[in-house]
């Protein structure tokens, strides 16, 4: 173990001083080349088309923000994937849409604003204890009895829980996608108007409570990461357990706090995803899952403020990135996932992943 | 350790002799062999399908549809038919497994699939191979009828058909001269769309571009905001109804206000309605209507009774599902011989008698009659808009 981890930067730093720099001087000059011919010799696009580009990019970022937290906080403390964290957020969602069903169902949903703003409330409070206490359960049943397991383990253990939350969510909710009822003062088509470059852009009421909600999220957790008593057990955890067990801390305690959070956080954007988005199924937590996981990567895993960082900066480059380098949007997710590629090779930590400890190796 | 190695071997003569003997009874002539039933053993005929991931709903309903055409039609000569219910995830890589795993049961005699038609693409030569005759319920891609398969046919009708017609319809009836084709990636809705393309430049109209797009994308609201700043008339959309639900739904953010959007038949259903809610109005897709009749009534009644959903929920294509598996069932009642105590199915003769389908009582058609290129579905359809909630016969048709 030792040797292969002291001959590995002999290796890689020779390999690099030749092709880091070549490969830095042809991207970063096919990307201003790109730019040029789309921004002034082609004129693809007009302003209007890059702020709703732009919009859509920091909506979905928050939310990819807001899951890649929970991947962070579990791999923080016990250095596994939590492969069935995007699952979570797939519970969460239905657990808003049933409160939500049930409000508009009891007439309630669109009687006044007040009552609007009560049920959008419960339905994340609903999504959020939802979330909670399935990822609880996920940590006690799936991945507790592995933690002296070797690394790969848990992993694998995450995989079989996730294809089994969201087969038992097929055959609970059925094969069939949902709408989700949002009240009238939220519809997805509504929102304030701007004029930019003399057209209309809109902005939903939707992905603006989407936006400012991740957000207040992102802060609510740093402060309770860095501030609080719990913060502070999970932050000595993290570091090590042995030790922080040896100072008095119970250990199984602070995991299953970790995991509490990123669920209550998983089903929260959940919520965000069916108000914006709308429609919602099964196998809807996997795409952001993966998304997410990424974000979590590209800023550093196990970094809070990298994974909300990754998240904003991947939501933005993938919405962006083909406008920019003038492919087509199917490409979406290859621009997105390049440019993680390009960051890990000059920054095999993520943007503001820090060295990792021996023991964390 | 002496005895074990004399019973592997005499294990193993039996399972040879077994393999080699008992079919001498009756002479098979058929070029592609014959299906050979014991006493007791079932007919296999399969539907593959997705049944798991994002399009479950399709191959739930579809499957359905099958499962009933089975109960109405449940033997042939003594023998029990068998509907073998198989799942390609949506996938082709899936379905090629599914194909292969279904050749190798030398029960299986007829398929009732695959649904979707890059699924059925990687399928059609593993069935050609071993001699196992299709009937599809929902591929539309032109393609297949036209590359001198034996094995494919389809109860549907051909995109060749549906891009004509909708180009056709897009010029002359809403008087629109500029579009944007956009696709799922998928062969059916790359197909699609390239072939109104086609059909549109043809009659003198201009298409602004072909966009493609990632089938079960979460998020199309970049990809719209592109396409608007193109400035089109009308989108044409060649995929199915979840996606199209969430494009229709993103439009108006993404600067697409007002601009028409025109699905296909896999965008029709009281799904996509319900998905895309009040941005569904002014939409159009494509429909086979599926003409009133007892046998329908009885399904739509069947089908809630066995199920609990009722029918059409999921996707508008389970009477497909039924019919594909009815005209498979009833061409193997025609070809089956008794051989003694064995049932015989020739796999040649029932690839050729179910292209000599005439007039069969179906759902979806009161005289489905196969073609010699295999297209057995009615080749007529009709264009739906969303209004007030609901799909109806869209105007100047």
């Amino acid at each position: 173990m030792i040797s292969t981890t002291q001959a590995h930067p002999k290796r890689s730093l020779s390999l690099g001083r030749w092709i880091r720099p070549l490969v830095a001087v042809l991207v970063i000059a096919f990307i201003l080349w790109r730019l040029w011919t789309i921004l002034f010799v082609q004129q693809v696009y007009g302003a209007e088309t890059w702020v709703r580009i732009g919009i859509s990019g920091l909506i979905l970022g928050g939310v990819y923000a807001v899951v890649a937290l929970g991947y962070t906080l579990v791999y923080g403390i016990l250095f596994m994937i939590n492969f069935a964290h995007g699952d979570v957020m797939m519970l969460g969602a239905f657990a808003g849409y049933f409160t939500l069903e049930a409000f508009d169902a009891a007439g309630l949903l669109n009687r006044n604003l007040a009552w609007s703003i009560v049920c959008v409330a419960t339905a994340f409070a609903a999504a959020m204890l939802v979330g909670m206490v399935a990822a609880i359960l996920l940590e006690r049943v799936a991945y507790r009895p592995l933690r002296t397991a070797p690394r790969l383990v848990p992993l694998i253990s995450a995989i079989g829980a996730s294809l089994f939350l969201e087969n038992a969510a097929q055959l609970m909710f059925g094969t069939a996608r949902h709408a989700y009822a949002n009240p009238n003062v939220i519809g997805r088509d509504a929102g304030w108007v701007f004029i930019v470059n003399g057209k209309e852009v809109l902005v939903t009421y939707t992905g603006a409570l989407t936006f400012v909600l991740s957000i207040l999220l992102m802060i609510g957790l740093l402060i309770l990461v860095k501030r609080t008593k719990m913060g502070k057990a999970m932050r000595a955890v993290a570091e090590d357990k042995d030790v922080a067990a040896l100072m008095g801390i119970d250990v199984d305690r602070v995991i299953s706090n970790s995991f509490a959070i990123s669920g209550v956080l998983a089903g929260a954007a959940g919520v965000m995803w069916g108000l914006h988005i709308g429609i919602i199924y099964h196998y809807v937590g996997f795409i952001p899952g993966m998304k997410a996981f990424t974000a979590a990567v590209l800023g550093g895993i196990g970094n809070v403020a990298g994974a909300m960082l990754g998240g904003l900066v991947l939501g933005v480059l993938e919405s962006l990135g083909p406008a920019a380098l003038g492919v087509s949007f199917q490409l979406q997710d290859v621009v997105a996932f390049s440019i993680l590629v390009l960051v890990l090779i000059f920054r095999p930590t993520g943007l503001l992943g820090e060295v990792l400890s021996e023991k964390k190796m | 350790m002496r005895t074990r190695i004399l019973l592997v071997f005499a294990l193993i003569a039996t399972v040879v002799l077994a393999a080699c003997c008992p079919k001498e009874k009756h002479e098979c002539t058929d070029e592609w062999g014959c299906a050979v039933f014991e006493p007791g053993q079932t007919v296999k005929v399969a539907y593959v399908g997705p049944m798991t991931g994002p399009y479950a709903a399709f191959g739930t309903d579809i499957s359905r549809g099958a499962e009933l055409a089975v109960k109405a039609n449940p033997d042939v000569e003594g023998f029990a038919f068998e509907l073998v219910i198989e799942d390609t995830q949506g996938s082709g890589e899936q379905s090629a497994s599914v194909a292969n795993k279904l050749v190798a049961d030398p029960r299986v005699v007829a398929v009732a699939g695959h649904t979707f038609s890059g699924s059925t693409l990687v399928a059609i030569p593993i069935y050609e191979e071993a001699g196992i005759p299709m009937m599809s319920p929902s591929t539309t891609l032109a393609t297949f009828t036209q590359q001198g398969s034996e094995v494919y046919n389809r109860v549907a009708f051909s995109d060749a058909l549906q891009a004509k017609k909708a180009a056709e319809y897009i010029y002359n009836v809403l008087g629109i001269t500029k579009i944007v084709t956009v696709h799922d990636s998928d062969a059916y809705g790359q197909g699609l769309a390239e072939g109104v393309a086609a059909e549109f430049e043809d009659l003198g109209g201009e298409v602004l571009a072909i966009k493609a797009t990632t089938q079960g994308s979460a998020d199309y609201s970049a990809a719209l905001a592109d396409i608007a700043a193109l400035s089109p008339e009308l989108i044409y959309y060649g995929g199915y109804d979840a996606d199209a639900a969430l494009m229709v739904s993103q439009m108006a953010a993404a600067g697409l206000e007002g601009v028409v959007f025109f699905g296909c038949d896999g965008t029709y259903g009281v799904n996509y309605i319900d998905l895309a809610g009040d941005a569904a109005e002014g939409t159009y897709s494509t429909n086979v209507p599926i003409p009133p009749s007892d046998a329908f009534d009885q399904f739509k009644a069947d089908y809630e009774a066995a199920y609990g959903d009722p029918q059409g929920k999921l996707s508008p294509f389970s009477p497909h599902g039924h019919d594909a598996a009815a005209v498979l069932l009833a061409a193997i009642d025609r070809v089956a011989i008794k051989d003694g105590n064995n049932l015989v199915i020739p796999r040649k003769g029932l690839a050729e008698e179910i292209r000599k389908t005439e007039n069969f009582l179906g759902l979806t058609s009161g005289a489905i009659t196969c073609d010699a290129t295999g297209e057995c579905g009615p080749q007529e359809l009709v264009f739906m808009i969303v209004e007030s909630g609901a799909w109806v016969e869209a105007p100047g048709q």
